[in-house]
C-alpha cells in the first residue's frame, strides 16, 4: 500500500517570526515543483538538505520562502520530505497550506511521528513523547512532554531493569551452575532490591499523581450566590485571553466552561449556577449540579459580595470548603462596606483590580509543590498504569513468603517484563551474557 | 549429472554415530525405516569424548524429554551409571536436575549393542565423503572407499569430526577427538549443497591415572539414592554410588598459567574457532577472573575398567610441559601421571539458521542436521536434536507433517527454536534460564508433556505407554485426595504447630493445608499416613509441586496461551518482506534471510522489534499471496 503524501504546519499557529510547513511522502518533491520558483534550483538535480531561496507562487499567494528537501530515508519520517520556511503570521500559513492541499492531504495530528515510528526512525517511547508534544496545549505540558522526549523515562526504566537483570544473572548462575557458584543471600538481595525499586516507582507515581492537571488542565469551579459578580469575575479572568479561548458548551444548561492559560497551565473555568435558597424543583436540580461541579473541581473559587452581610448558606459554604482546596474572593471592593474575619482576596471585577492575585493563587494552590518538574513526571496514562502494575507486582512479592529460587526468578522476570512494556526491551539474552561475564562457570 | 550406481539401498543414512546419530538412527529404525548408520570408527559409537557424565542443569531435563519421546539416552545412562545426583534440591522443582557419572566404556558398549540388535539398522564403519542430491533432493551418499548408498533422507550428525584439528600448545594436528580420524571431504560436499561452514572450538582436560592421585585430603562427593531416574521406565533402586572428589587450583597454579600465557594458543592467536563461554579453559578462567584465588575442580572416574580420571574444570590447550606443571600444582595431583594431555579441538559447523524447525536444510530436501555440527555443545543437546531429526526424517519419508515441539512444551523445543531463530555465535549449551516457561517444563512432568506425542509418532512402546498411563492414574488418585476434609482436632493442631503454621477456626481440606508455605505433602503423610498409604513418594512430590506452584503455573499458562496465537500464525513461505513497507530495513533483511515459519519465530529473531511484529501481523491479515 502506498502511503499518501501529507502536509501540515510544523510550527505553532500565530506566533514566531518564521513558520514552517512540512510535506512528507513520495510526491513531496513533485508537489513542491508546482509552487516553488527559483533561479537557484534545478529540480532534476536537487541537493538534499540544502536551503533554496525562492518564491511560493499559487492562485492564493506569492511570497518569498526558503525550501529544503530531505531525501528518504534520511528524514524525520523516513519518507521524502520538503519543508517551506516563510514569514510568520497565520494568514500566510493558511494560504500556503490551502494551496498545497490541492495536491496532497492534511496530516492528522501525530501522523508525521506515526510514520517516523513505522519506518523505524524513532522508538515507541520517543513517538509517545512526540505525541504528547502534539497534544500539549500549554507550556507546562510541553515541559513534561519534553522530559519524556529526552528519554528520561526510558532511562529510568532501563536503569531499574538493569538492576533486576544484575540480580537475575546472579540467581540464574546459581541455578544453572550449582557447582560453581556459591549460594549468596539471594532472597535478601531480592527483597532489598524490590523495596528500593518500589520506593523509586512510588516517587515517580507521586510526582505524576497530579499530571492530569497538566494534561487536561486545572478545573476551577466558580461558585457564589447570584449577583455577587461571578460573571464579571469570569470576564475579568478571561481578560485579553478571551481572543484565544474557545467557548465550549457546558454539559448542563446552567454551567459555562471557559479555558484560559495561566503561566502556561491550562485552566478550565467553570461558572456554576448561582447558589440560591429555593424550594423550586428545577432550581434544586441546578444546585445539585453545582455541587457535583464543586466535587469534581481541583479548586473552588467562592465569590462573596463585600457590599453586604454574609448569608447563612454562604457561611455554610465557607465551612464546607475548609477541607478542600479553595480560594475565597471578596468582590466589589469599589463599593465595599464589609470586612470578613477570614482569609480572602479583595478584588473589583468591575475595575479589573487584583485579578492577577487570583490567578497566582490558582496555580499556587493546585500545581505548585505537587509536581516537581526537575524530576520525572508521567503524563501518559499507559506509562502510569504500567508503573502501577509494576508496583502491585512488587508489593505482592514483598508481602508473599519466599518460596524457592525458581519462583523468585519468575517473579523478578515478571516485574522486569512489565517494565519492558515501557522501554520496549524484551531481549532475554542479556541475562545470559551477564551470567558469563560476571561469574566463572563451567567445566 | 551422471547416473550413480548404488551398491546398497536404504530409506535413510545417518552420518555419525555419536549421541545425535544414535538417537536419529534408532528413531528411524524403530519407526520401521531401513537405516544405515555410518561412523568413522565403530569404537567411537556413543563415545563420551569429554566428561564421563550425563545430565546436569537443563541437560537432565533434555534427557528426561528424550526418554519421554521414546529415545535411548536415558535408558543408556541409567544402565551404566556410577553415581547419580539431583542438583539444585531446595531451589525449587523447576530447576531440579539429574546428573549422573557414567561408565564411559559401558555407555559405549551398551548403546552399540542396542544399535546392533535392531534389525532395521545396518552399522557401517565408513567415512562419508559426498552427499548426493538431484534437483535439491537427497538421493544418497558415497563413502571414502567409493561405496554408494542410496537414501531419500540423510541425517548429518558429524559432531566435531569435520576437518577437525587438535591443538596443544603450538602442536597442531589434523585429527578428530581422541586420536580418531577426522572427516576430510564432507565439508566440501556440504558447501556444494549450499551450507556455509564456520569454525567452532571446544576442549577437554587431561586424564590422570588414579593410582598416582593422593585422594586422602580431598573432599568426597557421593551420589544419592531414592531419586528419580532419567528413564521413566526405570524405578529400581540405584546400586552404584561411586565417588567423585573435589579439589581446587591455587595461586601457584594461576602463576604457572600467567607465566606461560603467551604459549596458550587461545592467546597466541593459533586458535581461531569460537569457543563456548560456559566451558572455558583454565587459562581463560584465570585471565578473565584474576581476583579468584582458586577454581573448583572435580575428579571423576572414567570407567570401572580403567584407572583414568577426568579432571573436570581444568580443560586447557597449553603445551604439555606447562600442563604437567599446572596439574602437579594442584592438591592431590602432586605426583599425578597424565595419561592423556588436555587439548583444544576446532571443527566445522553449519549456521543453524539455515535449518527449518524440523532440522531439515532449507536448501536441500531430505537433508537433516543434528548435534554439534549445528553449533551446539554437549551430549544431551546432540541427542535431543538427534531424536527430532530422526523423527522428522521419518515423517518426510512418510509424507507427514514434521514434529515441531513448542518452547512451552519442552526444552527440546527451546533448544531447536533458539538455534533456528536466534542462531548461535558460540557452541550452544542448554540452560534452564533459556526456557521462559521453566516452571512448567520440569523433569518430573516430561512424560506428561511428551509421551503422548511420542506415542502418536510411534516411538513409545506399548509397555512404556502402559506405565505412563498407570502413573497418570496414580497421580489422578492423589489429586482427588486433595479434597479430603481434615477435622480440626488435636491431630491437625499438632501438624500445624509442628510446621509453624497458624491454627484455623474450622476443618481444612488437604489442598488448603498444602497451600501453607511450611507444609509439604510429606508432613501431612507423616501425621495422616492412612491417607497416602499406597502412594509413591515420587508421585506425591509431583502433586505437592502442582499445588504449591498453582498460581505461578496458571500465570505462566496464560502467557503460553498468548504465545500460541503468534505461534499458530503461519508466515507464507513465498512472502516478500521488501513489500511490507513499514518494516524497518534491519528487520526486513533479517526476516528475508532467516525466513521464519511463524509469527512467533519472527518475534524471537534479534533485530526484529515488537513494532515490526505488529506491522508484519497487520500485513499478514491482508496478505493474499
Amino acid at each position: 500500500m502506498k502511503e499518501k503524501t501529507i502536509c501540515a504546519l510544523a510550527t505553532p499557529i500565530g506566533t514566531g517570526g518564521i513558520s514552517i510547513i512540512r510535506i512528507s511522502g513520495n510526491d513531496s518533491l513533485n508537489i513542491a515543483k508546482n509552487f516553488f520558483v527559483s533561479k537557484h534550483i534545478d529540480f532534476e538535480n536537487i541537493k538534499p538538505r540544502y536551503l533554496y531561496l525562492g518564491n511560493f507562487i499559487s492562485d492564493e499567494v506569492k511570497d518569498q520562502v526558503l525550501m529544503v528537501y530531505f531525501k528518504a530515508p534520511f528524514s524525520f519520517t523516513g519518507e521524502d520530505i520538503v519543508e517551506f520556511q516563510f514569514h510568520g503570521g497565520q494568514l500566510l500559513a493558511q494560504k500556503i497550506l490551502k494551496s498545497l492541499l490541492t495536491k496532497c492531504s492534511l496530516a492528522e495530528p501525530g501522523e508525521f511521528s506515526k510514520r517516523a515510528f513505522l519506518n523505524g526512525k524513532i522508538s515507541l517511547d520517543e513517538a509517545e513523547g512526540i505525541s504528547e508534544l502534539i497534544l500539549a496545549e500549554s507550556d507546562t505540558q510541553l515541559k513534561a512532554a519534553e522530559i519524556l522526549q529526552s528519554g528520561k523515562l526510558t532511562e529510568k526504566v532501563v536503569e531499574m531493569q538493569n538492576k533486576i537483570t544484575d540480580l537475575l544473572a546472579e540467581i540464574e548462575a546459581n541455578l544453572d551452575y550449582p557447582d560453581d557458584v556459591e549460594e549468596e543471600q539471594l532472597f535478601e538481595k531480592s527483597e532489598n532490591l524490590l523495596k528500593k525499586l518500589n520506593s523509586e516507582i512510588i516517587e515517580v507515581l507521586e510526582n505524576s499523581k497530579n499530571s492530569n492537571l497538566i494534561r487536561s488542565g486545572v478545573n476551577v469551579a466558580i461558585v457564589g450566590k447570584t449577583n455577587v459578580g461571578k460573571s464579571s469575575l469570569l470576564n475579568a479572568l478571561l481578560g485579553e485571553e478571551r481572543a484565544i479561548v474557545t467557548n465550549i458548551e457546558g454539559t448542563t444548561r446552567d454551567t459555562i466552561r471557559e479555558k484560559i492559560f495561566i503561566d502556561g497551565v491550562t485552566v478550565n473555568l467553570i461558572d456554576t449556577a448561582g447558589l440560591r435558597e429555593s424550594d423550586d424543583v428545577v432550581e434544586k436540580i441546578g444546585i445539585e449540579k453545582t455541587n457535583k461541579e464543586i466535587k469534581n473541581a481541583d479548586i473552588v473559587l467562592l465569590v462573596l459580595d463585600l457590599s453586604r452581610e454574609l448569608k447563612q448558606d454562604e457561611i455554610e459554604m465557607i465551612e464546607n470548603l475548609k477541607n478542600r482546596s479553595h480560594i475565597i474572593v471578596g468582590n466589589k471592593s469599589d463599593i465595599k462596606n464589609k470586612k470578613f474575619d477570614f482569609d480572602y482576596i479583595e478584588i473589583s471585577a468591575k475595575n479589573n483590580e487584583n485579578i492577577s492575585e487570583i490567578k497566582k493563587q490558582i496555580i499556587e494552590k493546585t500545581i505548585s509543590g505537587k509536581i516537581d518538574f526537575s524530576k520525572l513526571v508521567l503524563t501518559n496514562e499507559r506509562h502510569i498504569s504500567i508503573l502501577q502494575n509494576t508496583k502491585q507486582k512488587i508489593e505482592n512479592a514483598l508481602n508473599g513468603q519466599k518460596v524457592n529460587l525458581d519462583i523468585e526468578a519468575f517473579i523478578l522476570k515478571d516485574i522486569w517484563k512489565e517494565l519492558g512494556k515501557i522501554s520496549g526491551t524484551t531481549e532475554d539474552e542479556k541475562i545470559i551474557d551477564l551470567v558469563f561475564s560476571k561469574f566463572c562457570l563451567g567445566k | 549429472m551422471e547416473k550413480i550406481n548404488f551398491d546398497d539401498n536404504f530409506d535413510a543414512v545417518v552420518i555419525g554415530a555419536g549421541h545425535a546419530g544414535c538417537e536419529a538412527a534408532l528413531a528411524l529404525a524403530r519407526l520401521g525405516k531401513k537405516t544405515c548408520l555410518t561412523t568413522i570408527s565403530l569404537d567411537a559409537i556413543a563415545f563420551l569424548a569429554c566428561n564421563p557424565s550425563i545430565g546436569g542443569t537443563a541437560k537432565g531435563h533434555l534427557v528426561c524429554e528424550i526418554d519421554a519421546l521414546g529415545g535411548e539416552m536415558g535408558k543408556n545412562a541409567d544402565a551404566t551409571m556410577l553415581q547419580l545426583r539431583m542438583l539444585n534440591q531446595g531451589k525449587g522443582p523447576a530447576v531440579h536436575s539429574l546428573r549422573a557419572q557414567v561408565d564411559k566404556n559401558k555407555y559405549h558398549e551398551r548403546m552399540k549393542k542396542v544399535l546392533e540388535e535392531n534389525e532395521n539398522i545396518t552399522i557401517k564403519q565408513a567415512e562419508i565423503v559426498e552427499i548426493y542430491a538431484e534437483n535439491n533432493k537427497i538421493v544418497g551418499v558415497r563413502t571414502a572407499l567409493g561405496e554408494n548408498l542410496s537414501a531419500k533422507v540423510v541425517v548429518v550428525a558429524t559432531g566435531v569430526y569435520l576437518k577437525s584439528q587438535i591443538i596443544i600448545g603450538n602442536y597442531m594436528k589434523d585429527s578428530g577427538p581422541n586420536g580418531y580420524a577426522r572427516a576430510e571431504e564432507l565439508s566440501n560436499s556440504l558447501i556444494k549443497l549450499g551450507h556455509e561452514l564456520r569454525r567452532f572450538k571446544t576442549g577437554t582436560p587431561a586424564r590422570i591415572n588414579s593410582r598416582t592421585i593422593d585422594f586422602s585430603g580431598l573432599e568426597i562427593q557421593g551420589g544419592e539414592k531414592n531419586i528419580q531416574h532419567f528413564s521413566f521406565d526405570n524405578t529400581e533402586e540405584i546400586l552404584n554410588d561411586y565417588p567423585c572428589y573435589v579439589t581446587y587450583t591455587n595461586l601457584t597454579t594461576h602463576k604457572i598459567i600467567r607465566d606461560n600465557i603467551h604459549r596458550a594458543p587461545l592467546y597466541s592467536g593459533l586458535i581461531h574457532g569460537i569457543g563456548p563461554r560456559y566451558c572455558p579453559s583454565i587459562e581463560d578462567k584465570v585471565v578473565r577472573f584474576p581476583d579468584r584465588e582458586r577454581h573448583q575442580l572435580f575428579l571423576e572416574p572414567e570407567a570401572l575398567s580403567t584407572n583414568e580420571i577426568y579432571v573436570q574444570g581444568c580443560s586447557t590447550s597449553l603445551p604439555f610441559d606447562v600442563q604437567k606443571q599446572l596439574y602437579h600444582s594442584i592438591k592431590g595431583l602432586e605426583n599425578a601421571q597424565i595419561m592423556r594431555y588436555a587439548y583444544a579441538i576446532e571443527y566445522d559447523a553449519i549456521d543453524s539458521q539455515t535449518l527449518k524447525a524440523s532440522l531439515e536444510s532449507k536448501f536441500v530436501d531430505g537433508l537433516f542436521f543434528a548435534g554439534q555440527i549445528n553449533g551446539t555443545s554437549g551430549y544431551e543437546e546432540a541427542a535431543a536434536q538427534g531424536i527430532i531429526a530422526g523423527i522428522n526424517a521419518n515423517q518426510k519419508l512418510d509424507n507427514k507433517e514434521p514434529l515441531v515441539l513448542g518452547r512451552e512444551q519442552s526444552y527440546i523445543g527451546v533448544l531447536i527454536d533458539d538455534l533456528i531463530t536466534k542462531g548461535t555465535n558460540e557452541p550452544y549449551r542448554m540452560m534452564t534460564s533459556r526456557a521462559e516457561f521453566r516452571l512448567v517444563l520440569r523433569q518430573d512432568n516430561a512424560d506428561e508433556r511428551l509421551t503422548p506425542i511420542g506415542r502418536t509418532i510411534g516411538l513409545v512402546t506399548d509397555k512404556k505407554y502402559q506405565k505412563f498411563m498407570q502413573k497418570r492414574e496414580k497421580l489422578q488418585k492423589i489429586r482427588e485426595k486433595l479434597a479430603i476434609l481434615i477435622k480440626r482436632d488435636e491431630k491437625l493442631i499438632n501438624l500445624l504447630t509442628e510446621c509453624g503454621e497458624s491454627i484455623p477456626d474450622s476443618s481444612m481440606r488437604i489442598k488448603d493445608l498444602l497451600k501453607r508455605n511450611n507444609i509439604t505433602i510429606f508432613d501431612i503423610k507423616k501425621h495422616y499416613p492412612e491417607i497416602f498409604e499406597d502412594d509413591e513418594d515420587m508421585f506425591l512430590d509431583i502433586i505437592n509441586t502442582e499445588v504449591k506452584y498453582e498460581g505461578y503455573i496458571n500465570q505462566q499458562n496464560d502467557e503460553i496461551e498468548k504465545l500460541r496465537k503468534q505461534e499458530q500464525t503461519k508466515i507464507p513461505e513465498e512472502i516478500d518482506y521488501n513489500k511490507v513497507k513499514s518494516l524497518r530495513i534491519e528487520a526486513r533483511q533479517k526476516l528475508s534471510k532467516i525466513r521464519p515459519e511463524t509469527l512467533g519465530m519472527a518475534s524471537r529473531i534479534s533485530g526484529v522489534s515488537p513494532a515490526d511484529i505488529t506491522v508484519l501481523s497487520i500485513y499478514l491479515k491482508s496478505y493474499k499471496g
